[in-house]
């Protein structure tokens, strides 16, 4: 009783400023626009857009393309940081978190300055004779794709430094020195060991990667619409709110997903392991 | 020492040593390639050209003095600051109440409350934005800006603050508060002498997260700023379209020296933890 008293001025906060907006918009994704009778022509009508199909398949494959990445990035990131001594890995593991204090807009704005038509690139590219043309790196997927690692690179080390931190070094030591090459040595010991981390990384990354907004807006532009930048279009350019509500729905049961099989899958593990 | 291994051996550990320094270096590469955007955006940001060029033909403060004397800069970076402080102190005040109820170990509804209580991460901020200004409209008042923002962002941090503080709560030792009570403290006594000094690490980063939290956001602040009451990250990422000086590299820049201080002082609060435990 106490307990629910201390935290109702919170869940009271919750309720009001979060759970009822959502019930709310839920509800009119369901709702016919004289808000008359339930209808499922707002999904029909997502579903049988162009447009929103695009998004959404574009969104599906930036984020895993994204995924990807951040595995590339992760493991070589992590494995450093686990085997450097403490001040080294200190460092790079504040040089791996700063980031996330960061603004998005400001690191997408940084992008720009490097991958932008007058960027970096296509200003020292051209000049070494590697290319004619000014290459297209922003407003476009390869935009959202390489801003979208960076912005959740840090996620994904983060979760493999936390099970490759517990990996004995003494075993893969001793791999190696029975025979086994690192290649080898890596997948037979290291992989199987960072296989929970890695499943939350990767379940982390991919639905924050479906739910990003400002860098999709900044580096994709109008020309590649992501689901979350068509929602902020239909709402405030094309004021189609209903075609909004069944947008949100769809990301909101896609993040709910996401995060249920994240939690589903580090309970199973603990339940095979613990 | 004579080296009895065959040469065999000797190649393959040439080629393991070889194999350390390559990986090394493809980890130091990923290192780079997560704080270049912020390195360019300083360093562009010291420019003497009227425009976005690298390298800088020069350097200067020019664009310092240049956004200093923006009207919406200088407004937006008031309200910023207003709405995170704001919405910061309630955020932990409604949090370290949550986080201590949560502490208590057995009571009805304990997974229910954490659900509630921490639901506002659950959900895409795109999402918790457009719900929350369809309601606004809805009740005619979505150009209450200022007020609004405060409300939206108190919601969005208290799940840092609440999860900052329960963990040092779980941490501390149950049988100092016990020992409290049985000495005769009141409830309200032993909260403010044993608990809350107990937590305060936890509390102090996580009212620092909340703060960067708030003033970070875009994804809900862009459905809830009025004209009057524009976030410095709104603002900014409206600005980027249309211009293509360096005044967005200069704010952009004093953005990541204000990060860099909070950052600072989390790291000296309780190390690295707070992000790793996350």
């Amino acid at each position: 009783m106490t307990a629910w008293a201390l935290s109702s001025p919170a869940v009271l906060l919750v309720l009001v400023v979060a759970i009822t907006p959502s019930l709310i918009l839920l509800y009119q994704a369901f709702r016919t626009p004289d808000g008359a009778a339930f209808t499922l022509e707002h999904f029909e009508r997502l579903f049988n857009s162009r447009i929103a199909g695009q998004a959404f398949w574009r969104t599906l494959r930036v984020s895993l393309i994204t995924t990807l990445l951040t595995i590339a990035g992760g493991y070589p990131l992590a494995m450093l940081i686990a085997r450097s001594r403490e001040r080294a890995a200190a460092l790079m593991l504040g040089i791996v978190v700063f980031p996330l204090m960061v603004s998005v807009v400001v690191r997408a704005f940084g992008w720009i300055v490097i991958l932008g038509p007058s960027g970096i690139v296509n200003q020292i590219l051209p000049g070494i004779g590697l290319i004619t043309e000014p290459l297209a790196l922003v407003q476009n997927e390869i935009g959202i794709i390489i801003g979208e690692t960076q912005l959740l690179l840090p996620y994904m080390v983060l979760s493999l430094l936390a099970v490759l931190r517990n990996v004995d070094p003494h075993l893969e030591e001793a791999s190696l020195s029975l025979g086994a090459n690192p290649l080898r040595t890596f997948f037979a010991v290291t992989l199987p060991v960072s296989i929970p981390g890695l499943l939350s990384g990767v379940l982390l990354v991919f639905s924050l990667a479906i739910t990003a907004f400002a860098t999709p807006q900044i580096l994709g532009g109008a020309r590649s619409p992501m689901l979350t930048t068509l929602l902020y279009r239909n709402v405030f350019s094309t004021y189609d709110w209903a075609a909004a509500a069944a947008i949100a729905i769809l990301l909101a049961l896609l993040a709910i997903g996401f995060v249920t099989l994240q939690r589903l899958a580090g309970r199973l593990w603990e339940k095979s392991h613990g | 020492m004579a080296d009895i291994r065959p040469k065999s051996a000797k190649a393959e550990m040439l080629l393991w040593s070889f194999g350390r320094v390559l990986f090394g270096a493809i980890g130091c590469l990923w290192l780079l390639f997560l704080v270049a955007p912020l390195v360019i955006v300083v360093a562009v940001s010291f420019t003497s050209a009227n425009y976005l060029m690298f390298p800088p033909p020069g350097l200067s403060l020019q664009w310092y003095a240049e956004v200093m004397q923006l009207s919406w800069f200088r407004s937006s970076l008031i309200s910023s600051f207003l709405i995170a402080a704001v919405s910061t102190a309630i955020a932990v005040v409604l949090g370290v109440l949550a986080a201590r109820a949560l502490s208590k170990r057995s009571f009805p509804g304990h997974m229910l409350m954490e659900y509630l209580v921490l639901s506002p991460l659950l959900l895409p901020g795109v999402v918790m934005g457009f719900a929350l200004f369809n309601v606004l409209v809805l009740l005619h008042m979505e150009a209450l800006g200022l007020p609004n923002l405060i409300v939206a962002h108190t919601m969005i941090t208290l799940p840092f603050v609440v999860r900052s503080v329960w963990s040092t709560m779980a941490g501390s030792d149950a049988s100092l508060e016990e020992a409290a009570h049985s000495l005769g403290a009141t409830p309200l006594k032993a909260f403010r002498h044993v608990v809350l000094p107990t937590a305060m690490p936890g509390i102090v980063a996580g009212a620092i997260l909340a703060f960067t939290f708030s003033f970070n956001d875009v994804t809900v602040s862009i459905f809830l700023a009025s004209r009057e009451a524009g976030t410095l990250p709104v603002e900014l990422m409206a600005d980027l379209e249309y211009s293509a000086n360096a005044a967005p590299a200069a704010i952009s820049s004093l953005m990541i020296v204000l990060m860099l201080l909070l950052f600072m002082a989390v790291v000296r609060l309780g190390g690295l933890k707070a992000f790793v435990n996350h």
